[in-house]
C-alpha cells in the first residue's frame, strides 16, 4: 500500500468519524430541545408561538456547532488533503 | 472534478491588493434592492389602507422591534433600527444565493455571507458597537465584569469575550457555506455516474438539490434571526451592566 492511499483512507476515516461525532452530539441536543418544548407547550398551550420563537433560536444556536464541524470537515477531505484528486490519481496508476 | 470550494472573481486593488469582487458585487446589488424595496414600501405607507406588502413588512419590523426595545430597555431605545437593518440586510444576502446568476456567468452571485471576509466584519461591528456603547454608559467600570465572580477567573471570561465574536461569525458563516458545499457535494457525485446494480444512484440524487434549497431557505431565516437576537442580548449585556 502506498503512502498517498494511506493518507485518503486514513482522512476518510477521520472524515467518518467528525461526522458521526457531529451528528450524534447535534441529534441528541436537538432532541432534548424539541421534547422540551412539545412539554412546555402540553403545560401551556397559550404560551406556544413564544416557546416555539424561544425553541427555533435555540436550535439555531445549537446547529451552528455541527455546521461548524461539516465544514471543517469538509475543509480538510477537500482543500487540506484533495482525497477525490488523490481516489482519481490512485484508480489511474492501479489501471 | 472541476468544482472549488471558496472559488472567487477578484480585482487587485492599488491599496489593499486583492479583493473578493463577487462578494463585493453581490453586496451592492443586495443593498440597492433592500433599499429600493424599503423605498418603495414606505413612501406607500401613508395611503389609507393597508396593502398586503405593507402587512408583510410591518409584520417583521414590528417583530425585531419588539425583541430589540423589549429586551434593550429605553437606554437601547436609539438601537432599534439598527438591528432591523441588520436583520433585514443578513437575511436578503443569505436567500441572495438562491438566484442563479453566477450560473449565467453574471460577475456576481452566491451568497455575500458564504464569505468570511464578509461575515468576520459584521461580528465586529457589533462587538466594537457593544464596548463603545458600553464605554459610553458604564465607563471603565464595564471591564469589571471580566474579575467578577471571582478574580482567578479573569482569563476564562477574556477567552468568552474573545470567543463571542468568533463564535458569531462562525456560525453564520459555516451555516451558509455548508448550504452552498452539499451542492458541490451532489453534483460530484452526479458527476460520477455511481450505479449500484440496477440502482443508477447519480440519477436518483438529482432531486436532491431541491430539498437542499429548502433546507437552505430556512436555515437563512433562522440563522438571520439568531446573529440579530444574539446582538441584542451582546448590547444589553455591555448596556445593563450595573443591574
Amino acid at each position: 500500500m502506498s503512502s498517498e492511499a494511506l493518507v485518503a483512507g486514513l482522512t476518510l476515516l477521520s472524515f467518518g468519524i467528525i461526522i458521526a461525532a457531529v451528528a450524534f452530539g447535534s441529534a441528541i441536543g436537538d432532541g432534548i430541545v424539541a421534547s422540551k418544548a412539545v412539554e412546555a407547550i402540553a403545560r401551556q398551550p397559550e404560551a406556544r408561538p413564544n416557546i416555539l420563537t424561544f425553541m427555533f433560536m435555540g436550535i439555531g444556536v445549537l446547529e451552528a456547532f455541527p455546521i461548524i464541524g461539516l465544514g471543517l470537515a469538509f475543509y480538510l477531505l477537500l482543500v487540506v488533503v484533495k482525497v477525490p484528486d488523490m481516489i482519481a490519481h490512485l484508480t489511474v496508476v492501479a489501471k | 472534478m472541476h468544482e472549488q470550494i471558496g472559488e472567487h472573481l477578484t480585482w487587485t486593488l492599488p491599496i489593499v491588493g486583492v479583493v473578493h469582487s463577487d462578494t463585493i458585487v453581490t453586496t451592492w446589488v443586495v443593498m440597492a434592492v433592500t433599499l429600493v424595496f424599503f423605498a418603495i414600501v414606505g413612501k406607500s405607507y401613508r395611503s389609507a389602507y393597508q396593502t398586503r406588502r405593507q402587512a408583510v413588512v410591518e409584520g417583521v419590523v414590528n417583530y425585531i422591534a419588539d425583541l430589540s426595545a423589549g429586551t434593550l430597555g429605553r437606554k437601547g431605545e436609539p438601537f432599534v433600527p439598527f438591528f432591523i437593518a441588520l436583520f433585514v440586510f443578513i437575511f436578503a444576502m443569505n436567500q441572495f444565493g438562491m438566484l442563479p446568476f453566477k450560473a449565467l456567468g453574471l460577475p456576481f452571485g452566491g451568497s455575500p455571507t458564504a464569505d468570511i471576509n464578509t461575515v468576520v466584519p459584521l461580528a465586529l461591528i457589533i462587538f466594537v458597537m457593544c464596548w463603545a456603547v458600553g464605554f459610553k454608559h458604564n465607563g471603565i467600570r464595564q471591564f469589571a465584569h471580566l474579575a467578577k465572580p471571582s478574580p482567578f477567573l479573569l482569563l476564562i471570561n477574556i477567552i468568552e469575550e474573545v470567543a463571542r465574536p468568533v463564535t458569531l461569525a462562525a456560525r453564520l458563516f459555516f451555516n451558509i457555506f455548508v448550504g452552498e458545499l452539499l451542492f458541490i457535494v451532489v453534483a460530484s457525485i452526479v458527476q460520477a455516474k455511481v450505479a449500484i446494480g440496477f440502482f443508477n444512484l447519480s440519477l436518483a440524487v438529482t432531486f436532491v438539490p431541491f430539498l437542499i434549497q429548502f433546507f437552505n431557505l430556512f436555515v437563512g431565516t433562522v440563522q438571520a434571526f439568531v446573529f440579530t437576537l444574539l446582538a441584542i442580548v451582546y448590547l444589553s449585556l455591555a448596556i445593563g451592566e450595573d443591574h
